[in-house]
């Protein structure tokens, strides 16, 4: 049965399906690291956020799903900037215990505010693809599941290009090679930071709105999300966005796998070690720091 | 002198309190606030005078509060001879969390400590035949010490306030010792500290363990005195107390952390507030603090005192 070929594709592709989900919550906190040097610890509030404002927007505005999505990513983009000016940009040039202490700070705030508005009761989100299954050669593959590979296919395209192409993606690029030299040539630093604020959390936002009509939604949802994003950057090297991805889709799969040959233990307990047993061997990360587009 | 005096009246007023009002609920905070004394400053060693944003504490918390139940119940052993292991099991748990995340950058530190913990809980978690898993260890029976229990609320006031001073002695012992200015001068500059020829690693690696001995013995009381542990002693929400403690009362001071885990025990006790909008003032002051006094309010008010005092006085 374990050596089953199709139990083995099943389990693969529902890997890369999380891995790739993975990957889309892990980015926008890589973009972060990668372009100021800033660890966000309300990175996995952001994606609780977006979850709740799409059920917020779906359930009291009466929106279809695809409506609510766009919407709710436009607002975590500009919660993304709200959060870079307030906590981020007056950190700059301390040190960066600062901001991660302040991200906290905002962590908390918006997981009791959420408790206190919504309850702490485990809500749902309808998405239209939810009953959706494609059947390849016995192998089944989820609607929604889909939904999210493609859209981390979707940003992370649109994320190159507009770091390769575009004048403020140039700019965030100068930043993260070097700040000082970006003010005297008169790059706006500080508005570099709000656009990767709001960048990482766009992403975020999208990973919430994608992943979120898989599970149950409650106040604390961003806790598991934002240690294994945590996981899967330093995995990648942190910054290192392709790195990123690419840990991010390696370790959905190896938990899929644990978890279907092993236990449950097994597939929780393997993004920590993976990343200990990683700082021991490599501390720089397997694919080493630097935004490589 | 005079506020030499005015401070030594008001502490003992303070610590006088409990054994007055004789009220089961005041004994209660009081001992809880001697808990969080102790783990504020197992913080400050690491945060104030190493300069390390540490997120282990709840680990060698939970580690000692686990290594004292066990002990206690499944072997019976006494408190005198588990107290000091449950404190070890601390220092252990220092050395092997320290050893890989004091090698990497002090972002990474953070991650790596957080994770640290999170591996443990997840071990309570699941390590059913010796912790219970989520059901949790019950029934933890009152401490023995030399055979003799520990159970009237006075007597439980009073061990919680000789291991919190104890600690903070310990504490301004080290804080004076070459160790300590050892540990200042690798905070304060790294590139320096290696220069002079200190031992950057074995210094932060010390300060990590004697905060892991610290944590792991206010674990083992705690265990005892609520007579109930589950895995959220591991939880990350002890940190983040922890670190209002410290930061708003002033970290790398001696007294400052003291501060600030009575002012932030008995605070919300006095408010009585939820869990939900005590979490929520928390995060707000902390917000706060980040913004306006990086520095702390003990720095503030060490500031503040030095710039009105008279010379000489």
């Amino acid at each position: 049965m374990l050596t089953d070929p199709i139990f083995l594709a099943q389990l693969a592709a529902n890997g890369v399906a999380v891995g790739l989900g993975y990957a889309l919550a892990a980015i926008g906190l890589a973009l972060l690291f990668g372009i100021l040097g800033q660890v966000n610890f309300a990175h996995g509030e952001l994606y609780m956020l977006a979850a709740f404002l799409l059920l917020w927007i779906t359930k009291q505005l009466g929106l279809p799903y695809g409506v609510a999505a766009v919407l709710t990513v436009a607002v975590m983009a500009g919660a993304g900037a709200l959060l870079a000016q307030v906590v981020i940009v007056p950190n700059l040039d301390r040190s960066f215990e600062s901001v991660i202490l302040g991200t906290l700070a905002v962590s908390i705030i918006l997981q009791n505010a959420v408790r206190l508005a919504f309850g702490a009761t485990p809500l749902d989100i309808t998405s239209p693809l939810e009953g959706v299954t494609v059947d390849i050669g016995g192998v089944l593959l989820f609607g929604q599941r889909l939904l999210v590979g493609a859209a981390f296919l979707v940003a992370f395209a649109g994320l190159t290009a507009l770091l390769r192409y575009t004048a403020i993606g140039r700019a965030m690029r100068a930043v993260s090679q070097n700040r000082e030299a970006c003010v005297m040539v008169g790059i706006d630093v500080r508005g570099v930071a709000r656009w990767t604020g709001a960048l990482s959390a766009a992403l975020v936002g999208l990973a919430g709105v994608v992943v979120a009509p898989l599970f149950d939604l409650y106040p604390n949802m961003g806790i598991e999300v934002v240690f294994k994003s945590f996981a899967v950057v330093i995995i990648g090297g942190m910054g290192n966005l392709a790195g990123s991805a690419l840990a991010g889709l390696a370790l959905g799969v190896a938990e899929s796998f644990a978890g279907g040959l092993g236990n449950a233990v097994l597939r929780d307990g393997i993004a920590f070690t993976v990343m200990i047993a990683m700082l021991l061997a490599r501390p720089q990360g397997l694919f080493g720091r630097s935004v490589r587009v | 002198m005079n506020r030499t005096r005015t401070t030594a009246i008001v502490v003992v007023a303070v610590l006088a309190l409990p054994l007055v009002s004789g009220s089961p609920y005041v004994f209660h905070v009081a001992a809880m606030t001697g808990f969080y004394v102790v783990l504020a400053q197992s913080l400050n060693l690491v945060l104030g005078y190493g300069g390390l944003l540490s997120l282990a504490t709840p680990a060698f918390f939970g580690i000692g509060a686990y290594v004292a139940a066990i002990l206690s119940l499944r072997l019976g052993w006494d408190s005198a001879v588990t107290f000091p292991l449950a404190s070890l099991a601390g220092v252990m748990s220092g050395i092997a969390i320290g050893f890989p995340s004091l090698r990497v950058s002090r972002h990474s530190f953070v991650i790596v400590t957080l994770s640290a913990t999170l591996l443990l809980q997840l071990v309570a978690n699941n390590w059913e035949d010796v912790t219970r898993g989520s059901l949790g260890l019950a029934n933890i029976p009152a401490p023995r010490l030399f055979g003799v229990a520990v159970t009237e609320r006075t007597e439980w006031y009073l061990l919680s306030l000789a291991m919190a001073g104890a600690v903070v002695f310990v504490t301004s012992l080290v804080a004076g010792s070459r160790f300590g200015r050892a540990m200042v001068a690798t905070r304060d500059n790294e590139q320096l500290a290696l220069a002079v020829g200190l031992d950057v690693f074995a210094t932060r690696l010390f300060a990590f363990s004697l905060s892991g001995a610290f944590a792991g013995l206010a674990g083992a009381l705690y265990a005892h005195f609520i007579t109930y542990i589950d895995p959220g002693v591991f939880g990350f929400s002890v940190s983040e107390t922890l670190l209002i403690m410290v930061i708003l009362g002033g970290s790398g001071t001696l007294w400052g952390p003291v501060v600030g885990a009575v002012v932030f025990t008995v605070l919300p006790e006095v408010l009585r507030l939820a869990p939900e909008m005590r979490s929520l003032l928390y995060g707000v002051i902390l917000l706060l603090i980040v913004l306006y006094r990086p520095s702390g309010l003990a720095t503030w008010l060490g500031r503040r005192r030095a710039a009105g005092a008279a010379p000489f006085a």
